[in-house]
């Protein structure tokens, strides 16, 4: 579990780890279309979302408000589990999977 | 910070750091080449002015910050007021030569990560005007109280002591839109999906 932690992407100068770009691809909505919506310029999105940017309450509020979804749906200090994991449960996979760290914890 | 340069009617792409970086170079190369000739002119006397102007003509066509034109937005990040001053002939060699795109929102506002930015850069420009200015008083706690009659035989002290005022104001004017023009990443295309 501890090897698979290390494998996940590091979430960027911010130390928060995302879901805009996921729920952006997954809506089709460009950086301009997100950035006109709550009010930074679309080079602030790309920061968002490889995580060199760490967003204002106000601003991590305003995406989440645009995308109908709780703040903790799209950011998070940890790195996020990956949504096949999430919908088929957990069982045992070849592939090295990203961990919630509540699980390691447990073990 | 925009991405296009408006240069007598052409835009000129800058959004990749390499060139951001090459535009800094030439223009304190430009600068220091200005200061010297200005040095055999007339000692930085009257010329001191010109320099000063010419710092304002840059801030105002390449590096921004201060004015509406140039890279940065300005950092005041309001509106110009509608009560400006507007002179006739500023305006006809804005817009009377070559076409200046309109100015919406985004072209004066900064948000919240520009702003940080912004904030950044001046405390980075502060620390380096700091050093400056540190290093001027201990030179000028030598020049003033020694007699120091010129330095490598061609520059007399104390207008070696001027000069480095001039520079530290001309540098004042430029140094934190340069530090912003200088660390800012490559720009992303406005389309990416």
């Amino acid at each position: 579990m501890q090897e698979n932690e290390s494998n996940a992407p590091p979430p960027g100068e911010s130390g928060l780890y995302n879901r805009i770009a996921v729920l952006r691809a997954e809506r089709g909505i460009s950086r301009q279309t997100l950035a006109d919506a709550v009010g930074v310029n679309y080079q602030t999105i790309g920061f968002l979302e490889r995580g060199d940017y760490g967003p204002s309450l106000k601003l991590a509020f305003s995406i989440a408000a645009y995308f109908a979804l709780p703040v903790e749906a799209i950011f998070s200090t940890k790195p996020f589990q990956p949504l096949s994991q999430q919908v088929y449960g957990t069982g045992k996979s070849k592939v090295p999977q990203k961990s919630e760290p509540d699980m390691e914890d447990s073990e | 910070m925009n991405a296009e340069l408006y240069l007598l009617g052409r835009r000129i792409d800058m959004g990749a750091r390499a060139r951001r970086r090459g535009l800094v170079v030439v223009i304190y190369t430009v600068l220091a080449v200005l200061m010297a000739g200005f040095w055999f002119i007339d000692h930085w006397r009257v010329s001191l002015l010109y320099l000063y102007m010419a710092a304002m003509v840059v801030n105002s066509v390449f590096l921004g910050g201060t004015a509406f034109g140039g890279l940065i937005r300005p950092f005041r990040s309001k509106p110009r007021s509608p009560y400006a001053f507007k002179s006739p002939l500023l305006q006809n060699l804005r817009w009377g030569f070559y076409p200046v795109p309109e100015l919406d929102e985004n072209d004066y506002r900064n948000d919240e990560r520009e702003l940080r930015q912004r904030d950044h850069a001046h405390y980075q420009a502060y620390r380096v005007l700091i050093v400056g200015l540190g290093l001027l008083w201990c030179a000028s706690i030598g020049v003033l109280s020694t007699h120091v009659p010129s330095v490598l035989g061609l520059l007399p002290a104390q207008q070696l002591l001027y000069g480095f005022i001039v520079a530290l104001l001309v540098v004042s004017l430029t140094l934190p839109q340069a530090i912003l023009l200088w660390s800012e990443p490559d720009m992303e295309e406005e389309t990416a999906e």
